[in-house]
Protein backbone atom coordinates (compact mmCIF):
# COMPACT_ATOMS: atom_id res chain seq x y z
CA UNK A 1 0.00 0.00 0.00
CA UNK A 2 1.45 3.35 -1.02
CA UNK A 3 1.36 5.75 1.94
CA UNK A 4 -0.88 8.70 1.23
CA UNK A 5 -2.34 11.59 3.13
CA UNK A 6 -5.34 10.48 5.20
CA UNK A 7 -8.92 11.25 4.28
CA UNK A 8 -10.91 11.69 7.48
CA UNK A 9 -14.70 11.84 7.54
CA UNK A 10 -16.75 12.02 10.74
CA UNK A 11 -20.40 11.29 10.05
CA UNK A 12 -23.15 12.02 12.58
CA UNK A 13 -20.92 10.83 15.44
CA UNK A 14 -22.65 10.07 18.73
CA UNK A 15 -20.89 8.59 21.76
CA UNK A 16 -21.97 7.98 25.33
CA UNK A 17 -20.60 6.71 28.63
CA UNK A 18 -23.39 4.71 30.26
CA UNK A 19 -26.41 7.02 30.25
CA UNK A 20 -24.50 10.24 29.58
CA UNK A 21 -24.35 11.32 25.96
CA UNK A 22 -20.98 12.98 25.34
CA UNK A 23 -20.93 13.52 21.58
CA UNK A 24 -24.10 14.57 19.79
CA UNK A 25 -23.93 14.36 16.05
CA UNK A 26 -20.45 15.55 15.06
CA UNK A 27 -19.92 15.95 11.31
CA UNK A 28 -16.59 17.07 9.92
CA UNK A 29 -14.27 16.13 7.08
CA UNK A 30 -10.62 16.75 6.40
CA UNK A 31 -8.18 15.51 3.79
CA UNK A 32 -4.43 15.92 3.67
CA UNK A 33 -1.83 17.18 6.09
CA UNK A 34 -2.77 19.89 8.56
CA UNK A 35 -2.69 20.68 12.26
CA UNK A 36 -6.20 20.80 13.67
CA UNK A 37 -6.68 22.10 17.21
CA UNK A 38 -9.74 20.85 19.07
CA UNK A 39 -10.74 23.48 21.61
CA UNK A 40 -13.60 23.80 24.02
CA UNK A 41 -14.42 23.98 27.71
CA UNK A 42 -14.02 21.06 30.11
CA UNK A 43 -16.38 18.15 29.45
CA UNK A 44 -17.15 19.41 25.94
CA UNK A 45 -16.26 15.97 24.55
CA UNK A 46 -12.76 16.67 23.21
CA UNK A 47 -11.13 13.52 24.63
CA UNK A 48 -14.11 11.39 23.64
CA UNK A 49 -13.89 12.72 20.09
CA UNK A 50 -10.19 11.82 19.96
CA UNK A 51 -10.88 8.31 21.31
CA UNK A 52 -13.53 7.82 18.62
CA UNK A 53 -11.16 9.09 15.92
CA UNK A 54 -8.54 6.62 17.23
CA UNK A 55 -11.00 3.73 16.97
CA UNK A 56 -10.69 3.10 20.72
CA UNK A 57 -14.31 3.97 21.50
CA UNK A 58 -17.19 2.56 19.49
CA UNK A 59 -19.71 5.25 18.53
CA UNK A 60 -23.31 4.74 19.61
CA UNK A 61 -24.41 6.20 16.28
CA UNK A 62 -22.60 7.38 13.16
CA UNK A 63 -18.99 6.53 12.41
CA UNK A 64 -15.49 7.81 11.79
CA UNK A 65 -14.11 6.91 8.37
CA UNK A 66 -10.44 6.92 7.47
CA UNK A 67 -9.87 6.51 3.75
CA UNK A 68 -13.54 5.48 3.49
CA UNK A 69 -13.25 2.65 6.06
CA UNK A 70 -14.85 2.86 9.54
CA UNK A 71 -11.96 3.03 12.00
CA UNK A 72 -13.59 1.01 14.79
CA UNK A 73 -13.83 -1.97 12.43
CA UNK A 74 -10.18 -1.85 11.28
CA UNK A 75 -7.99 -4.70 12.62
CA UNK A 76 -5.76 -3.39 15.44
CA UNK A 77 -2.47 -3.77 13.55
CA UNK A 78 -3.71 -2.14 10.36
CA UNK A 79 -5.27 0.70 12.32
CA UNK A 80 -2.03 1.25 14.26
CA UNK A 81 -0.07 1.77 11.04
CA UNK A 82 -2.33 4.68 10.06
CA UNK A 83 -3.46 6.15 13.39
CA UNK A 84 -1.30 7.04 16.41
CA UNK A 85 -2.80 8.23 19.69
CA UNK A 86 -1.24 10.10 22.59
CA UNK A 87 -3.44 10.00 25.72
CA UNK A 88 -3.57 12.70 28.32
CA UNK A 89 -2.25 10.41 31.06
CA UNK A 90 0.17 7.79 29.77
CA UNK A 91 0.88 4.68 31.82
CA UNK A 92 3.71 2.20 31.77
CA UNK A 93 3.99 -0.73 34.17
CA UNK A 94 7.46 -2.05 33.39
CA UNK A 95 10.94 -0.62 33.96
CA UNK A 96 11.66 0.08 30.28
CA UNK A 97 14.15 2.65 29.12
CA UNK A 98 12.97 5.67 27.15
CA UNK A 99 14.31 4.10 23.94
CA UNK A 100 12.48 0.83 24.62
CA UNK A 101 9.29 2.77 25.33
CA UNK A 102 9.55 4.75 22.09
CA UNK A 103 10.38 1.56 20.17
CA UNK A 104 7.04 0.07 21.31
CA UNK A 105 5.47 2.40 18.77
CA UNK A 106 6.89 0.15 16.05
CA UNK A 107 4.89 -2.85 17.33
CA UNK A 108 2.55 -2.97 14.34
CA UNK A 109 4.80 -1.75 11.55
CA UNK A 110 7.97 -3.60 12.55
CA UNK A 111 11.27 -2.49 14.14
CA UNK A 112 12.84 0.66 12.70
CA UNK A 113 15.72 1.99 14.84
CA UNK A 114 16.19 5.03 12.61
CA UNK A 115 12.52 6.06 13.04
CA UNK A 116 12.99 5.67 16.81
CA UNK A 117 16.18 7.75 16.76
CA UNK A 118 14.55 10.45 14.67
CA UNK A 119 11.55 10.62 17.01
CA UNK A 120 13.84 10.78 20.07
CA UNK A 121 15.83 13.60 18.44
CA UNK A 122 12.69 15.51 17.44
CA UNK A 123 11.39 15.46 21.00
CA UNK A 124 14.77 16.28 22.56
CA UNK A 125 15.07 12.93 24.33
CA UNK A 126 18.22 11.46 22.78
CA UNK A 127 20.25 12.27 25.86
CA UNK A 128 17.69 10.51 28.05
CA UNK A 129 17.24 7.48 25.75
CA UNK A 130 18.92 5.08 28.18
CA UNK A 131 17.13 6.34 31.25
CA UNK A 132 14.24 4.48 32.84
CA UNK A 133 10.75 5.74 32.11
CA UNK A 134 9.97 6.03 35.83
CA UNK A 135 12.92 8.39 36.30
CA UNK A 136 11.45 10.97 33.90
CA UNK A 137 9.45 14.04 34.90
CA UNK A 138 5.81 14.26 33.79
CA UNK A 139 6.79 16.57 30.95
CA UNK A 140 9.57 14.25 29.77
CA UNK A 141 7.15 11.30 29.89
CA UNK A 142 4.72 13.26 27.77
CA UNK A 143 7.46 13.97 25.22
CA UNK A 144 8.40 10.28 25.23
CA UNK A 145 4.82 9.29 24.41
CA UNK A 146 4.75 11.88 21.62
CA UNK A 147 8.04 10.40 20.35
CA UNK A 148 6.45 6.94 20.39
CA UNK A 149 3.54 8.21 18.30
CA UNK A 150 5.93 9.91 15.84
CA UNK A 151 7.90 6.65 15.50
CA UNK A 152 4.66 4.68 15.10
CA UNK A 153 3.62 6.45 11.91
CA UNK A 154 6.36 5.75 9.42
CA UNK A 155 4.61 7.76 6.69
CA UNK A 156 1.64 10.07 6.57
CA UNK A 157 -1.24 9.16 8.83
CA UNK A 158 -3.61 10.43 11.47
CA UNK A 159 -1.83 11.64 14.61
CA UNK A 160 -4.14 12.26 17.57
CA UNK A 161 -2.90 13.98 20.72
CA UNK A 162 -4.87 14.70 23.89
CA UNK A 163 -3.43 17.80 25.54
CA UNK A 164 0.11 17.23 24.22
CA UNK A 165 1.42 20.44 25.77
CA UNK A 166 -0.33 20.22 29.16
CA UNK A 167 2.74 19.08 31.13
CA UNK A 168 5.32 20.94 29.04
CA UNK A 169 7.15 24.16 29.79
CA UNK A 170 6.81 26.92 27.22
CA UNK A 171 9.94 26.07 25.24
CA UNK A 172 9.08 22.40 24.95
CA UNK A 173 5.45 23.21 24.18
CA UNK A 174 6.54 25.45 21.30
CA UNK A 175 9.10 22.92 20.09
CA UNK A 176 6.55 20.10 20.22
CA UNK A 177 3.96 22.03 18.26
CA UNK A 178 6.64 22.98 15.76
CA UNK A 179 7.55 19.30 15.29
CA UNK A 180 3.88 18.42 14.85
CA UNK A 181 3.41 21.23 12.38
CA UNK A 182 6.48 20.07 10.44
CA UNK A 183 5.01 16.57 10.33
CA UNK A 184 1.91 17.88 8.54
CA UNK A 185 4.04 18.83 5.53
CA UNK A 186 4.58 15.16 4.73
CA UNK A 187 0.83 14.59 4.67
CA UNK A 188 0.07 13.73 8.30
CA UNK A 189 -3.19 15.02 9.70
CA UNK A 190 -2.55 16.06 13.31
CA UNK A 191 -5.60 16.51 15.54
CA UNK A 192 -4.72 17.80 19.01
CA UNK A 193 -6.79 19.06 21.90
CA UNK A 194 -5.22 22.30 23.12
CA UNK A 195 -6.45 24.37 26.04
CA UNK A 196 -4.19 27.34 25.39
CA UNK A 197 -6.06 29.33 22.77
CA UNK A 198 -3.02 31.47 21.94
CA UNK A 199 -0.94 28.37 21.16
CA UNK A 200 -3.83 26.99 19.13
CA UNK A 201 -4.10 30.23 17.20
CA UNK A 202 -0.37 30.34 16.55
CA UNK A 203 0.09 26.78 15.30
CA UNK A 204 -3.20 25.32 14.10
CA UNK A 205 -4.35 25.73 10.52
CA UNK A 206 -7.84 24.69 11.46
CA UNK A 207 -9.83 24.79 14.67
CA UNK A 208 -12.70 22.56 15.75
CA UNK A 209 -14.65 24.27 18.51
CA UNK A 210 -16.63 21.87 20.67
CA UNK A 211 -19.34 22.75 23.15
CA UNK A 212 -21.45 20.24 25.09
CA UNK A 213 -20.77 17.45 22.62
CA UNK A 214 -21.56 19.50 19.52
CA UNK A 215 -19.17 20.91 16.94
CA UNK A 216 -20.05 24.60 16.88
CA UNK A 217 -17.30 25.62 14.48
CA UNK A 218 -14.81 23.93 12.17
CA UNK A 219 -12.68 26.11 9.97
CA UNK A 220 -9.63 28.38 9.71
CA UNK A 221 -8.04 29.35 13.01
CA UNK A 222 -8.31 33.12 12.60
CA UNK A 223 -12.03 32.83 11.96
CA UNK A 224 -12.57 30.50 14.91
CA UNK A 225 -11.05 32.58 17.66
CA UNK A 226 -13.35 35.57 17.51
CA UNK A 227 -14.29 37.00 20.91
CA UNK A 228 -18.04 36.67 20.41
CA UNK A 229 -17.79 33.04 19.31
CA UNK A 230 -15.49 32.15 22.21
CA UNK A 231 -17.60 34.02 24.78
CA UNK A 232 -20.63 31.94 23.81
CA UNK A 233 -18.71 28.72 24.37
CA UNK A 234 -16.42 29.50 27.32
CA UNK A 235 -18.79 31.88 29.20
CA UNK A 236 -16.04 34.47 29.83
CA UNK A 237 -15.18 37.75 28.16
CA UNK A 238 -12.43 37.92 25.52
CA UNK A 239 -10.56 40.86 24.06
CA UNK A 240 -7.50 41.41 21.90
CA UNK A 241 -4.80 43.36 23.76
CA UNK A 242 -1.10 43.82 23.90
CA UNK A 243 0.66 41.64 26.43
CA UNK A 244 3.95 39.82 26.92
CA UNK A 245 4.07 36.81 24.60
CA UNK A 246 6.98 34.55 23.60
CA UNK A 247 8.48 34.99 20.17
CA UNK A 248 6.88 32.25 18.14
CA UNK A 249 8.96 30.33 15.65
CA UNK A 250 8.27 30.94 11.99
CA UNK A 251 5.93 28.34 10.63
CA UNK B 1 14.25 20.24 20.79
CA UNK B 2 15.17 19.61 17.17
CA UNK B 3 17.56 22.51 17.06
CA UNK B 4 19.19 21.75 20.42
CA UNK B 5 20.04 18.16 19.72
CA UNK B 6 23.40 16.70 18.96
CA UNK B 7 23.15 13.33 17.21
CA UNK B 8 26.48 12.42 18.75
CA UNK B 9 24.70 11.84 22.04
CA UNK B 10 22.61 9.05 20.51
CA UNK B 11 24.94 6.37 21.85
CA UNK B 12 23.27 6.26 25.26
CA UNK B 13 21.38 3.00 25.45
CA UNK B 14 21.76 1.10 28.66
CA UNK B 15 19.62 -1.91 27.63
CA UNK B 16 22.15 -4.54 28.69
CA UNK B 17 21.30 -7.25 26.17
CA UNK B 18 24.38 -9.45 26.82
CA UNK B 19 23.70 -9.29 30.57
CA UNK B 20 20.21 -10.67 29.96
CA UNK B 21 21.55 -13.72 28.14
CA UNK B 22 24.20 -14.09 30.83
CA UNK B 23 21.37 -14.21 33.39
CA UNK B 24 19.81 -17.15 31.53
CA UNK B 25 23.18 -18.90 31.65
CA UNK B 26 23.52 -18.23 35.38
CA UNK B 27 20.03 -19.61 36.09
CA UNK B 28 20.73 -22.70 33.98
CA UNK B 29 23.97 -23.26 35.86
CA UNK B 30 22.21 -22.82 39.22
CA UNK B 31 19.56 -25.34 38.13
CA UNK B 32 22.20 -27.85 37.00
CA UNK B 33 24.20 -27.56 40.22
CA UNK B 34 21.09 -27.87 42.39
CA UNK B 35 19.88 -30.81 40.29
CA UNK B 36 23.21 -32.52 40.85
CA UNK B 37 22.83 -31.90 44.59
CA UNK B 38 19.32 -33.38 44.52
CA UNK B 39 20.56 -36.45 42.68
CA UNK B 40 23.52 -37.09 44.92
CA UNK B 41 22.37 -35.84 48.32
CA UNK B 42 22.31 -38.69 50.77
CA UNK B 43 20.55 -38.09 54.06
CA UNK B 44 19.41 -41.34 55.63
CA UNK B 45 16.98 -40.99 58.57
CA UNK B 46 19.01 -40.44 61.72
CA UNK B 47 22.25 -40.32 59.69
CA UNK B 48 24.50 -37.50 58.52
CA UNK B 49 24.66 -35.70 55.18
CA UNK B 50 26.71 -37.14 52.35
CA UNK B 51 27.00 -36.95 48.60
CA UNK B 52 27.14 -40.08 46.50
CA UNK B 53 25.73 -41.27 43.22
CA UNK B 54 22.73 -43.37 44.27
CA UNK B 55 22.31 -47.08 43.66
CA UNK B 56 20.78 -47.98 40.29
CA UNK B 57 17.53 -48.98 41.98
CA UNK B 58 17.27 -45.57 43.65
CA UNK B 59 18.50 -43.34 40.86
CA UNK B 60 15.27 -43.70 38.86
CA UNK B 61 13.25 -42.24 41.75
CA UNK B 62 15.57 -39.27 42.06
CA UNK B 63 15.50 -38.60 38.32
CA UNK B 64 11.71 -38.77 38.45
CA UNK B 65 11.54 -36.33 41.39
CA UNK B 66 13.93 -34.03 39.56
CA UNK B 67 11.90 -34.15 36.32
CA UNK B 68 8.67 -33.48 38.23
CA UNK B 69 10.20 -30.56 40.14
CA UNK B 70 11.65 -29.00 36.97
CA UNK B 71 8.34 -29.38 35.07
CA UNK B 72 6.05 -28.16 37.82
CA UNK B 73 8.38 -25.36 38.99
CA UNK B 74 8.97 -24.18 35.43
CA UNK B 75 5.24 -24.19 34.69
CA UNK B 76 4.44 -22.20 37.85
CA UNK B 77 7.21 -19.67 37.16
CA UNK B 78 5.93 -19.09 33.65
CA UNK B 79 2.29 -18.92 34.78
CA UNK B 80 3.29 -16.31 37.38
CA UNK B 81 5.07 -14.18 34.77
CA UNK B 82 2.04 -14.31 32.46
CA UNK B 83 -0.37 -13.30 35.23
CA UNK B 84 1.86 -10.49 36.51
CA UNK B 85 2.35 -9.12 32.98
CA UNK B 86 -1.25 -9.42 31.82
CA UNK B 87 -2.65 -7.89 35.00
CA UNK B 88 0.20 -5.35 35.35
CA UNK B 89 0.33 -6.43 38.97
CA UNK B 90 3.58 -7.46 40.70
CA UNK B 91 1.70 -9.41 43.37
CA UNK B 92 -0.29 -11.60 40.98
CA UNK B 93 0.49 -15.32 40.96
CA UNK B 94 -1.39 -18.59 40.39
CA UNK B 95 -1.53 -19.13 44.17
CA UNK B 96 -2.66 -15.64 45.16
CA UNK B 97 -5.29 -15.46 42.38
CA UNK B 98 -6.89 -18.74 43.33
CA UNK B 99 -5.77 -20.70 40.24
CA UNK B 100 -3.76 -23.18 42.33
CA UNK B 101 -6.55 -23.75 44.85
CA UNK B 102 -9.08 -23.95 42.01
CA UNK B 103 -6.98 -26.63 40.32
CA UNK B 104 -6.69 -28.39 43.68
CA UNK B 105 -10.46 -28.31 44.14
CA UNK B 106 -10.96 -29.68 40.61
CA UNK B 107 -8.65 -32.58 41.38
CA UNK B 108 -10.22 -33.18 44.78
CA UNK B 109 -13.73 -33.31 43.27
CA UNK B 110 -12.58 -35.78 40.61
CA UNK B 111 -10.74 -37.85 43.25
CA UNK B 112 -13.93 -37.97 45.28
CA UNK B 113 -16.03 -38.96 42.26
CA UNK B 114 -13.47 -41.60 41.26
CA UNK B 115 -13.59 -42.96 44.78
CA UNK B 116 -17.44 -42.99 44.74
CA UNK B 117 -17.37 -44.97 41.53
CA UNK B 118 -15.06 -47.49 43.11
CA UNK B 119 -11.81 -46.33 41.48
CA UNK B 120 -8.48 -45.57 43.06
CA UNK B 121 -6.41 -42.37 43.00
CA UNK B 122 -6.11 -40.50 39.71
CA UNK B 123 -2.81 -40.53 37.84
CA UNK B 124 -1.56 -37.01 37.02
CA UNK B 125 -2.39 -37.33 33.32
CA UNK B 126 -6.05 -37.84 34.14
CA UNK B 127 -5.94 -35.21 36.89
CA UNK B 128 -4.90 -32.46 34.46
CA UNK B 129 -8.38 -31.96 32.99
CA UNK B 130 -10.24 -31.48 36.28
CA UNK B 131 -7.31 -29.33 37.47
CA UNK B 132 -7.65 -27.20 34.34
CA UNK B 133 -11.38 -26.80 34.85
CA UNK B 134 -10.85 -25.76 38.46
CA UNK B 135 -7.94 -23.46 37.66
CA UNK B 136 -9.69 -21.63 34.82
CA UNK B 137 -12.94 -21.51 36.77
CA UNK B 138 -11.27 -19.86 39.77
CA UNK B 139 -9.24 -17.48 37.58
CA UNK B 140 -12.34 -16.53 35.58
CA UNK B 141 -14.31 -15.92 38.76
CA UNK B 142 -11.55 -13.73 40.25
CA UNK B 143 -11.15 -11.71 37.05
CA UNK B 144 -14.89 -11.34 36.60
CA UNK B 145 -15.50 -10.15 40.15
CA UNK B 146 -12.44 -7.87 40.31
CA UNK B 147 -13.02 -6.12 36.99
CA UNK B 148 -14.24 -2.59 37.10
CA UNK B 149 -14.61 -0.19 34.18
CA UNK B 150 -11.50 -0.38 32.04
CA UNK B 151 -9.99 -3.59 33.42
CA UNK B 152 -9.19 -5.55 36.56
CA UNK B 153 -8.54 -3.34 39.57
CA UNK B 154 -5.22 -4.40 41.19
CA UNK B 155 -6.36 -4.17 44.81
CA UNK B 156 -9.73 -5.81 44.12
CA UNK B 157 -7.92 -8.55 42.26
CA UNK B 158 -5.89 -9.55 45.28
CA UNK B 159 -8.82 -9.28 47.68
CA UNK B 160 -11.12 -11.35 45.48
CA UNK B 161 -8.24 -13.76 44.82
CA UNK B 162 -7.76 -14.34 48.53
CA UNK B 163 -11.50 -14.94 49.02
CA UNK B 164 -11.83 -17.34 46.05
CA UNK B 165 -8.64 -19.11 47.14
CA UNK B 166 -10.04 -19.54 50.64
CA UNK B 167 -13.38 -20.80 49.26
CA UNK B 168 -11.58 -23.34 47.07
CA UNK B 169 -9.50 -24.36 50.10
CA UNK B 170 -12.72 -24.88 52.06
CA UNK B 171 -14.08 -26.93 49.17
CA UNK B 172 -10.96 -29.10 49.22
CA UNK B 173 -11.41 -29.70 52.95
CA UNK B 174 -15.11 -30.49 52.43
CA UNK B 175 -14.38 -33.16 49.83
CA UNK B 176 -11.61 -34.50 51.99
CA UNK B 177 -14.13 -34.85 54.77
CA UNK B 178 -16.39 -36.84 52.42
CA UNK B 179 -13.79 -39.53 51.68
CA UNK B 180 -13.06 -42.36 54.13
CA UNK B 181 -10.46 -41.76 56.84
CA UNK B 182 -8.02 -44.21 55.25
CA UNK B 183 -7.78 -42.17 52.02
CA UNK B 184 -7.33 -38.80 53.69
CA UNK B 185 -3.63 -39.24 54.40
CA UNK B 186 -2.87 -39.67 50.69
CA UNK B 187 -4.84 -36.52 49.85
CA UNK B 188 -3.18 -34.59 52.64
CA UNK B 189 0.32 -35.37 51.31
CA UNK B 190 -0.77 -34.10 47.91
CA UNK B 191 -2.43 -31.07 49.50
CA UNK B 192 0.78 -30.04 51.26
CA UNK B 193 2.61 -29.81 47.93
CA UNK B 194 5.00 -32.65 47.30
CA UNK B 195 7.33 -33.74 44.52
CA UNK B 196 6.43 -37.33 43.58
CA UNK B 197 9.28 -39.76 43.07
CA UNK B 198 7.30 -42.37 41.20
CA UNK B 199 5.46 -41.27 38.06
CA UNK B 200 4.76 -43.29 34.91
CA UNK B 201 6.94 -42.17 31.94
CA UNK B 202 3.90 -41.08 29.89
CA UNK B 203 2.78 -38.74 32.70
CA UNK B 204 6.32 -37.41 33.04
CA UNK B 205 6.39 -36.62 29.31
CA UNK B 206 3.04 -34.82 29.56
CA UNK B 207 4.18 -32.83 32.61
CA UNK B 208 7.42 -31.85 30.88
CA UNK B 209 5.79 -30.91 27.59
CA UNK B 210 3.44 -28.37 29.21
CA UNK B 211 6.05 -25.79 30.29
CA UNK B 212 7.95 -26.24 27.02
CA UNK B 213 4.81 -25.65 24.95
CA UNK B 214 3.95 -22.78 27.31
CA UNK B 215 7.37 -21.24 26.73
CA UNK B 216 6.96 -21.52 22.95
CA UNK B 217 3.57 -19.77 23.12
CA UNK B 218 4.89 -17.10 25.51
CA UNK B 219 7.83 -16.37 23.21
CA UNK B 220 5.39 -16.04 20.30
CA UNK B 221 3.44 -13.49 22.34
CA UNK B 222 6.59 -11.79 23.70
CA UNK B 223 6.25 -8.61 21.63
CA UNK B 224 2.59 -8.19 22.55
CA UNK B 225 3.31 -8.91 26.23
CA UNK B 226 6.10 -6.30 26.17
CA UNK B 227 3.74 -3.74 24.66
CA UNK B 228 1.01 -4.84 27.08
CA UNK B 229 2.94 -3.04 29.83
CA UNK B 230 1.43 0.17 28.49
CA UNK B 231 -1.98 1.33 29.70
CA UNK B 232 -4.71 -0.65 27.97
CA UNK B 233 -5.74 2.20 25.70
CA UNK B 234 -2.16 2.88 24.62
CA UNK B 235 -1.52 -0.81 24.00
CA UNK B 236 -4.59 -0.97 21.78
CA UNK B 237 -3.58 2.20 19.96
CA UNK B 238 -0.20 0.76 18.95
CA UNK B 239 -1.90 -2.33 17.57
CA UNK B 240 -1.85 -4.87 20.42
CA UNK B 241 -4.94 -7.11 20.26
CA UNK B 242 -5.45 -6.70 24.01
CA UNK B 243 -8.53 -8.90 24.41
CA UNK B 244 -7.04 -11.80 22.44
CA UNK B 245 -3.76 -11.45 24.34
CA UNK B 246 -5.53 -11.55 27.71
CA UNK B 247 -7.69 -14.52 26.75
CA UNK B 248 -4.74 -16.48 25.36
CA UNK B 249 -2.50 -15.54 28.28
CA UNK B 250 -5.02 -16.47 30.97
CA UNK B 251 -5.82 -19.77 29.27
CA UNK B 252 -2.12 -20.55 29.08
CA UNK B 253 -1.51 -19.53 32.72
CA UNK B 254 -4.48 -21.66 33.79
CA UNK B 255 -3.22 -24.65 31.81
CA UNK B 256 0.31 -24.34 33.19
CA UNK B 257 -0.99 -24.05 36.76
CA UNK B 258 -3.30 -27.03 36.25
CA UNK B 259 -0.46 -29.15 34.85
CA UNK B 260 1.78 -28.26 37.79
CA UNK B 261 -0.87 -28.76 40.48
CA UNK B 262 -1.85 -32.13 38.96
CA UNK B 263 1.73 -33.29 39.55
CA UNK B 264 2.73 -31.67 42.84
CA UNK B 265 -0.41 -30.30 44.47
CA UNK B 266 -0.57 -26.60 45.32
CA UNK B 267 2.94 -25.16 45.68
CA UNK B 268 2.64 -21.79 47.37
CA UNK B 269 4.25 -18.54 46.21
CA UNK B 270 6.65 -20.10 43.71
CA UNK B 271 4.76 -18.47 40.84
CA UNK B 272 5.07 -15.15 42.63
CA UNK B 273 8.77 -15.19 43.43
CA UNK B 274 10.19 -16.80 40.27
CA UNK B 275 9.11 -14.00 37.87
CA UNK B 276 10.56 -11.35 40.19
CA UNK B 277 13.87 -13.18 40.33
CA UNK B 278 13.76 -13.67 36.55
CA UNK B 279 12.98 -10.05 35.70
CA UNK B 280 15.57 -8.82 38.18
CA UNK B 281 18.23 -10.88 36.45
CA UNK B 282 17.12 -10.99 32.80
CA UNK B 283 15.25 -7.71 32.43
CA UNK B 284 11.57 -7.00 31.81
CA UNK B 285 11.43 -8.00 28.11
CA UNK B 286 9.58 -11.28 27.68
CA UNK B 287 12.00 -12.76 25.14
CA UNK B 288 14.39 -13.25 28.07
CA UNK B 289 12.07 -12.91 31.08
CA UNK B 290 9.95 -15.91 29.95
CA UNK B 291 12.76 -18.49 29.73
CA UNK B 292 14.27 -16.94 32.87
CA UNK B 293 10.96 -17.35 34.77
CA UNK B 294 10.75 -20.98 33.68
CA UNK B 295 14.34 -21.61 34.77
CA UNK B 296 13.89 -19.70 38.04
CA UNK B 297 10.69 -21.61 38.88
CA UNK B 298 12.36 -24.94 38.07
CA UNK B 299 15.43 -24.03 40.09
CA UNK B 300 13.43 -22.85 43.12
CA UNK B 301 11.34 -26.02 43.26
CA UNK B 302 14.39 -28.28 42.86
CA UNK B 303 16.06 -26.22 45.58
CA UNK B 304 13.00 -26.51 47.84
CA UNK B 305 12.79 -30.24 47.17
CA UNK B 306 16.50 -30.65 47.96
CA UNK B 307 16.23 -28.56 51.12
CA UNK B 308 13.14 -30.49 52.19
CA UNK B 309 15.17 -33.72 52.06
CA UNK B 310 17.27 -32.24 54.87
CA UNK B 311 14.32 -30.98 56.89
CA UNK B 312 13.19 -34.05 58.72
CA UNK B 313 11.60 -33.75 62.14
CA UNK B 314 11.29 -37.49 62.57
CA UNK B 315 8.22 -37.74 60.33
CA UNK B 316 9.98 -37.91 56.97
CA UNK B 317 11.21 -35.13 54.71
CA UNK B 318 9.16 -31.95 54.96
CA UNK B 319 6.95 -31.52 51.86
CA UNK B 320 8.48 -28.80 49.64
CA UNK B 321 5.07 -27.11 49.45
CA UNK B 322 5.27 -26.34 53.17
CA UNK B 323 8.78 -25.00 52.70
CA UNK B 324 7.88 -22.73 49.73
CA UNK B 325 4.71 -21.50 51.43
CA UNK B 326 6.70 -20.49 54.52
CA UNK B 327 9.59 -18.88 52.66
CA UNK B 328 7.38 -17.42 49.92
CA UNK B 329 4.88 -16.02 52.39
CA UNK B 330 7.60 -13.97 54.07
CA UNK B 331 8.86 -12.76 50.68
CA UNK B 332 5.30 -11.86 49.68
CA UNK B 333 5.03 -9.62 52.74
CA UNK B 334 8.33 -7.97 51.83
CA UNK B 335 7.10 -7.36 48.26
CA UNK B 336 3.79 -6.03 49.56
CA UNK B 337 5.66 -3.63 51.80
CA UNK B 338 7.89 -2.48 48.95
CA UNK B 339 5.07 -2.11 46.43
CA UNK B 340 4.36 1.57 46.33
CA UNK B 341 2.89 2.12 42.92
CA UNK B 342 1.38 -1.20 41.85
CA UNK B 343 3.68 -1.48 38.88
CA UNK B 344 6.27 -4.03 37.84
CA UNK B 345 8.86 -1.29 38.22
CA UNK B 346 11.26 -0.94 41.09
CA UNK B 347 10.52 -4.33 42.57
Amino acid sequence: MIPHAPRLAVEDLHARYRDREVLRGIRVRHSGGALVAVVGPNAAGKTTLLRCLAGLLRPTRGAVYLDDRPVHRLPARIRARRIAYVPQRPGLYAPYTVRETVALGRYAAGPDPSAVDTALAQTGLLELAGRRWSELSAGQQQRAVIARALAQLGGPGLLLLDEPTAALDLRHALDTLQVLRARTRSGTLVVATIHDLNLAAAFAQEIWLLDAGRLVYAGPADEALRPRRLEAVFQVGFQHRRCLVPVLPEI
Amino acid sequence: MPVHQDRGLATVNTAPQPRRWLALGALTLALLITALLRLTLDHPPGGGIGFAWPDPEWVRYRWTALANAVSAGGALGLAGLLLQSLLRNPLASPYVLGASSGAGLGIMVSLYLTHRMGGTALPPARATLPALAGSLGALGLVLGLATRRGGPDPVNLLLVGVVVSTLCGAGILFFQYLVPMGLRGEFLTWLMGHVPQATPPADLMLAASLPLAGLAFTLRMAGALDAGALSEEEARSIGVPVNALRLGGFLLAGLLTAGAVAVTGPIGFLGLIAPHLARGMAGPRHATAAPASLLAGAWLLVLADTASQLLDFGTGPMPPGVFTALAGGVLFLVLLHRTRSWTLDGM
